[in-house]
């Protein structure tokens, strides 16, 4: 067992950890945060995606000691004030969020590629979102999201 | 899981200092994306993890003396970005592309991806087309190994438990042109079903020299002799289809999940005339 | 997708989902997140054995592990279950194995810890010995082998047509149907042509995101299960049965699913879970990893032998036999073998049938629902055979289904006359939009292209009941109370339209109570795309009775009628103050005539369901690979409720029967599965599906249907197994008649094509 100290959606916080656990298993037993969920296991869904410094890791394969002195951000960080961020908003509106399970992993992967690429082509955000897996089978309206909340984000900087 | 301790030494000496040479318990821990599996898995119960995360000397990229310098826990995505690999060696570049997805490529590094021996993975082939070598720590100091003789067999290399990769170091490439090709069977984004890695020296079309290195469908990554020796003074497309043959005829392949021996060989033959193909036509 | 309202506007309109913003947050409650106080964590030891007696049991060193609350096995278990035997159609499946084992995976004992790591520490240390016994694997080889897998038969009595199998020995025949009609071997007799083909499908399975979770706890008045299950009603019947307590004592509760897909039917962690939690009197919860997934619940591989005669460009007689690989377990298998069995000739006008379907126990995974309960199955053989005899015959693939399609008022296999059933629509509207009619370029040199097509249809599952409840508060909002489960496919939404049109409310405004038997009344089950028609009738009926009631209350308190007084104001006038509801009920259990002696009903089915998919292919022929570059899904879903969310609905079923045909394949090793993971077992990601997906509705109305509507959630899936196929056949001229479709196969046909076949 381990104490760690970090930043979690913009809180700093710390935790009793023990080497083994994940930080997908600190944030749901010490934080009560289920927005990022272990499903694979094999870093292969997507579905326990979580920003470490701002980049996105698999929290089924990150321990939890390794963010000690990090900043984490989860799904749950990112509507500020019950607000949606426009990437959530066109995941809402093209539909694209079936059983839901996967959701967060895309939207988070999706807020990655955006920031990256703010205009991307379909090639580019299969590319980027390749290593998330949605069983509903949403994907061609996720990528209609993608392109959705790549119109609102660049519309909302001009 | 199950419990262990965890080391983390801020230099590389110390970290070797941890590490054990008789206990296969104790073992460093870089990204964690493979060891996670394997502990996930319960293939691996570590007594011990030495976690190499926190050691600042293993993470530059540099171009020293014309050769491309890559500490050995740089993340696969740095890699991905680097201007100095893109310029040094683009099939680096663009063989991460398709290495695993986004969040590993984040996290796992160039001295997991090259100690982690598991004969699906696609930087050893390119890295042995393209001439690359390792530095290794140890105990009493350290020495080299050319990518191509790290690898003993299947999820082993030639490192004794208490030595560490340090660094990788990618050649001057002179002007040689170098493709990879990833074949996978069960779906588009997999592990590599054959990975055909190929490095030549051309003059426009005209083969002067090849190396050519299949991986994956084979026990470890293999340099294809015969097939270099086919594909040697190549001129036309037949003589870059005899070296497929050449190479179809000299691997050793391995029926699994991904494929028949029988069929990987003609997907050797295929592949291996495409990656030349591929090379020609690339800078 | 075209929107097409009606009346209130509510019906027909792409409303987003209820809890869609509850989802894009990380915030909708699945069972996940369920924690109770001094919850234990169990953690499965399971069979290496596919057949076997357990000579012994060794629990000594996980019970020694420090943190290890408790090992359980079937010993334990019947002190508190004396009989635990469970299963919707058989009881069969004992909560733990009970003296043998029946399939490699199989739950053997249990450990219960506060910790998971511990918890799964200690089962690995578990050791058990087993005397093997033979196995059978195969479906055809079950019908005769000397090994049988279950000793005695225990057909659990709720279906009629499967009592005659109580008590039967030596038979691995958990079900046999048969069909006839007409006189097929006259048919034969008298034919231009015969064919004969055989198509086998794979074992795959459903792997929803989530996998299979249930938590139980005990209550002041009995046990709670907190599940994520497709059928709460059921699983409240059965755990009152296992416990002989009457059903009031026991609460099932379901928050959202991550994905069901058919596996999350009738019992499966559920009975588990209430035996461990009334040993241990404390609250315990199993969670299965994406491995444990693999042994769990799996969709069965089928071999189906079909035969038909052809005089004068007309089918007029159909042989189809049937092996469907049931597993270790019935499951739900019967169900299938014969309600699949209706529709196995396809949706072909037909006078001359035989039909044998044969429901089979191997010692494999059980085998149990999976989005379209065993139609894709049927549809694979039945639409490759059309086309390879469409291409012996030398008639166009189209044409020749248009000449033996089944239209409305013509009786299908069963005698039941069709009707509502747009099979001629949806295959005039697949191909207008492949233009088949136009000339196709097959490419050249290495990579030759095809296309192909294929329709097919399906039966809706009867009789079966549902029940809601429309609850108006004293302000007019509204909250509507079943137990169809949301597991993906958007029934909260759906059925709150239903509600909103008929009280001429907004959707959004409208809250739908999560299934809890407490609370929300029967269902049996959200399965069969069962939902909509069947739950969405019970529910405009209780909308309805409630808005009869508001009407009578409006006159009680002296408002004329169409007077357009807000509800808020008919409560006040009522109680003085803001007080009181109105409870609307609806039932609705379809009509159905069960089948006679010769399988024959004039009542097969409330609604048909059909879809139709088309492909275009590349195919790389010095090496197999196969690139779909383009998938069209047409389907009769009546009048969509919520085009987006029929939109989705047929996509996502498309791209899974996508992944079954493509890549997906449980790989055994002498009964043991040996790609038990993502990272062997492939499921489409986004680079694997076709560049170019579309997906229509055609114009039609289920005239029996909630506001024209029927179940949408399969028809997606029928055509596209035998679409691909033939595409692949349409490009480089070779035929394959086992999924999955991989790169190995097609290479390997196209060697044997050149007569120079590859070793194997
Ligand atoms: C979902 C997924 C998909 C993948 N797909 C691909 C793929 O398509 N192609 C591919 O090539 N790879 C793939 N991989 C493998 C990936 O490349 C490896 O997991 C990764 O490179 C390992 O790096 P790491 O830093 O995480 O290693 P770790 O997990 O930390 O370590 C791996 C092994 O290397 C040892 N080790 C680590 N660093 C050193 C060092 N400096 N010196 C000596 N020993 C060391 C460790 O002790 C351990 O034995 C995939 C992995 C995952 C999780
Ligand atoms: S659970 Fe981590 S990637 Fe699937
Ligand atoms: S929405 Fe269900 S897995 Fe993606």
């Amino acid at each position: 067992m381990r104490t760690i100290h970090f930043t979690l959606n913009d809180e700093a916080v710390s935790a009793q950890a023990a080497e083994h656990h994940s930080i997908v298993d600190v944030l749901r037993d010490r934080f009560d945060l289920f927005g990022a969920r272990e499903s694979c296991a094999q870093g292969l869904c997507g579905c326990c995606t979580v920003l470490v410094d701002g980049t996105a890791v698999s929290g089924c394969l990150y321990l939890a000691a390794f963010v000690d002195g990090k900043t984490v951000t989860t799904i749950e960080g990112l509507a500020q004030n019950g607000k949606l961020t426009p990437i959530q908003e066109a995941f809402l509106e093209t539909g694209a969020t079936q059983c839901g399970f996967c959701t967060p992993g895309f939207v988070l992967m999706a807020g990655q590629l955006l920031a990256a690429h703010p205009d991307p082509d379909d090639e580019e955000i299969r590319h980027y979102l390749s290593g998330n897996l949605c069983r509903c089978a949403a994907y061609p309206e996720i990528i209609a999201a993608v392109k959705l909340a790549a119109g609102k984000l660049r519309a909302g900087r001009l | 899981m199950t419990p262990f301790e965890l080391a983390e030494p801020k230099t590389l000496k110390e970290a070797v200092g941890l590490l054990d040479a008789d206990d296969p318990t104790v073992r460093p821990i870089a990204g964690g994306t493979a060891l996670m599996l394997m502990m996930k898995a319960g293939v691996f119960r570590p007594s011990k993890l030495v976690s190499l995360r926190a050691i600042k000397e293993l993470t530059s990229i540099e171009i020293v003396k014309g050769e491309l310098t890559v500490g050995a826990t740089t993340p696969l995505a740095v890699l991905e970005h680097s201007e100095a690999v893109r310029m040094h060696a683009p099939v680096i570049t663009r063989a991460l592309r398709t290495l695993s997805n986004i969040r590993v490529r984040n996290v796992a590094t160039v001295g997991g991806a090259l100690a982690h021996a598991d004969p699906h993975m696609d930087l050893p082939p390119v890295l042995i087309a393209l001439g690359a070598r390792v530095v290794v720590q140890g105990r009493s100091g350290a020495r080299t190994i050319p990518v191509a003789d790290l690898f003993a067999g299947y999820f082993e290399t030639v490192l004794a438990k208490d030595e560490l990769i340090a660094s990788l170091i990618v050649p001057a490439q002179d002007g040689r042109r170098a493709a990879y090709l990833k074949c996978t069977t069960r779906a588009v984004h997999d592990w590599p079903a054959l990975g055909v890695a190929v490095s030549v020296a051309a003059d426009g079309k005209a083969i002067k020299n090849a190396s050519i290195v299949i991986s994956a469908a084979t026990e470890t990554p293999m340099r294809m002799s015969a097939a270099e020796k086919a594909a040697s003074g190549a001129t036309d497309d037949a003589a870059l289809r005899r070296a497929g043959d050449a190479a179809a005829a000299e691997a050793e392949l391995i029926s699994d999940g991904q494929g028949s021996a029988a069929y990987k060989k003609e997907l050797v033959r295929v592949y291996v005339a495409r990656a030349l193909r591929a090379a020609l036509g690339a800078a | 997708m075209a929107t097409r309202t009606i009346g209130s506007g509510q019906v027909g309109r792409s409303v987003p989902r209820l809890e869609g913003a509850a989802k894009v947050t990380g915030r909708a409650e699945y069972v996940h997140n369920i924690r109770l106080p001094k919850m234990l964590i169990g953690k499965i030891f399971r069979s290496t054995v596919a057949q076997g007696r357990i000579k012994s049991l060794d629990v000594s060193a996980a019970r020694a592990l420090p943190g290890v609350y408790r090992v359980v096995t079937i010993d334990d278990v019947k002190t508190v279950i004396p009989n635990p035997l469970y299963g919707p159609a058989f009881h069969d499946q004992p909560i733990l194995a009970d003296g043998k084992v029946h399939y490699i995976g199989e739950p053997v004992a249990v450990v219960l810890a506060t910790d998971p790591y511990i918890a799964e520490a200690a089962a690995s240390l578990i050791e058990a010995e087993y005397e093997e016994l033979p196995a059978v694997f195969d479906e055809i080889e079950a019908m005769t082998s000397a090994a049988v897998v279950h000793d005695e038969l225990r057909p659990a009595g709720t279906f009629p047509d499967l009592k005659h199998l109580k008590g039967k020995k030596n038979t691995n025949i958990a079900l046999d149907f048969h069909l006839r009609r007409g006189d097929p071997g006259k048919a034969f007799a008298e034919a231009d042509h015969v064919f004969e083909h055989t198509f086998r499908s794979q074992q795959v399975l459903h792997l929803p995101l989530e996998p299979f979770v249930s938590a139980a706890e005990l209550t002041e008045t009995g046990l709670t299960i907190h599940t994520a299950s497709q059928s709460p009603s059921f699983v409240r019947i059965e755990i009152a049965r296992l416990l002989g307590w009457p059903e009031n004592k026991v609460r099932v509760k379901v928050p959202y699913l991550g994905g069901g897909f058919g596996a999350k039917l009738y019992i499966k962690l559920e009975a588990m879970v209430a035996a461990l939690t009334l040993l241990t009197r404390r609250p315990v919860k199993i969670s299965l990893t994406m491995e444990e997934q693999f042994y769990t619940l799996t969709k069965h591989a089928a071999t189906f032998r079909i035969k038909s005669a052809i005089k004068n460009g007309r089918i007029t007689g159909r042989d189809c036999e049937v092996w469907w690989n049931g597993g270790a377990y019935a499951d739900i298998g019967p169900r299938i073998t014969q309600k699949s069995g209706f529709t196995a000739p396809g949706p072909y006008d037909i006078d001359n049938v035989s039909i044998d379907s044969y429901s089979l126990y191997t010692n494999l995974t059980p085998a149990g629902a999976l989005r379209g309960f065993g139609i894709p199955q049927l549809v694979w053989a039945y639409e490759s055979h059309t086309d390879m005899m469409a291409r012996a015959l030398k008639l166009d693939p189209v044409e020749f289904r248009r000449n033996n399609i089944l239209r409305d008022g013509r009786a299908q296999a069963t005698g039941t006359a069709m009707k509502d059933a747009a099979i001629e629509a949806v295959l005039d509207r697949l191909a207008l939009r492949m233009n088949m009619k136009a000339p196709f370029d097959h490419g050249g040199g290495t990579v030759k292209r095809g296309r192909g097509i294929a329709i097919g249809f399906k039966a809706s599952i009867s009789p079966t009941t549902s029940i809601a409840i429309v609850n108006v508060a004293a302000d007019g909002s509204v909250t509507l109370y079943c137990s169809t489960v949301d597991m993906g496919q958007g029934s909260d939404t759906a059925n709150a339209q239903l509600v909103a049109e008929v009280l001429n409310i907004p959707a959004e405004s409208i809250k739908v109570v999560h299934p809890d038997t407490d609370v929300t009344p029967y269902d049996m089950a959200t399965l069969g795309s069962r939902s909509l028609y069947h739950m969405g009738h019970a529910v405009r009926l209780a909308a309805e009775d409630a808005k009869a009631k508001l009407a009578a209350l409006a006159r009680e308190v002296g408002v004329p009628e169409g007077a357009n007084v807000p509800v808020a104001e008919l409560f006040q006038k009522k109680y003085k103050m803001q007080a009181g509801n109105i409870i609307g009920t609806g039932s609705y259990i379809p009509s159905y005539v069960p089948p006679d002696a010769n399988g024959l009903t004039p009542e097969a089915t409330p609604f048909w369901m059909v879809g139709g998919t088309g492909a275009e292919v590349e195919v790389d022929t010095e090496t197999g690979h196969v690139r779909v570059t383009k998938l069209i899904n047409v389907a009769d879903v009546g009048r969509p409720v919520n085009p987006r969310i029929v939109e989705t609905q047929l996509s996502g079923a498309a791209v899974m029967q996508f992944g079954f045909t493509m890549q997906e394949k449980i790989e055994l090793d002498g009964g043991q599965i040996t790609n038990a993971s993502f990272a062997d077992y492939k499921i489409p990601s986004i680079v694997d599906i076709p560049p170019v997906m579309q997906n229509e509705a055609v114009e039609s109305e289920q005239g029996s249907g909630p506001f024209g509507a029927k179940g949408v959630g399969e028809s997606g899936t029928f055509g596209v197994s035998p679409a691909i196929a033939n595409a692949i056949e349409d490009a480089c001229g070779v035929r394959l008649t086992e999924l999955p479709l991989t790169a190995e196969k097609v290479y390997r046909a196209l060697r044997a094509a050149q007569g120079k076949p590859l070793e194997e």
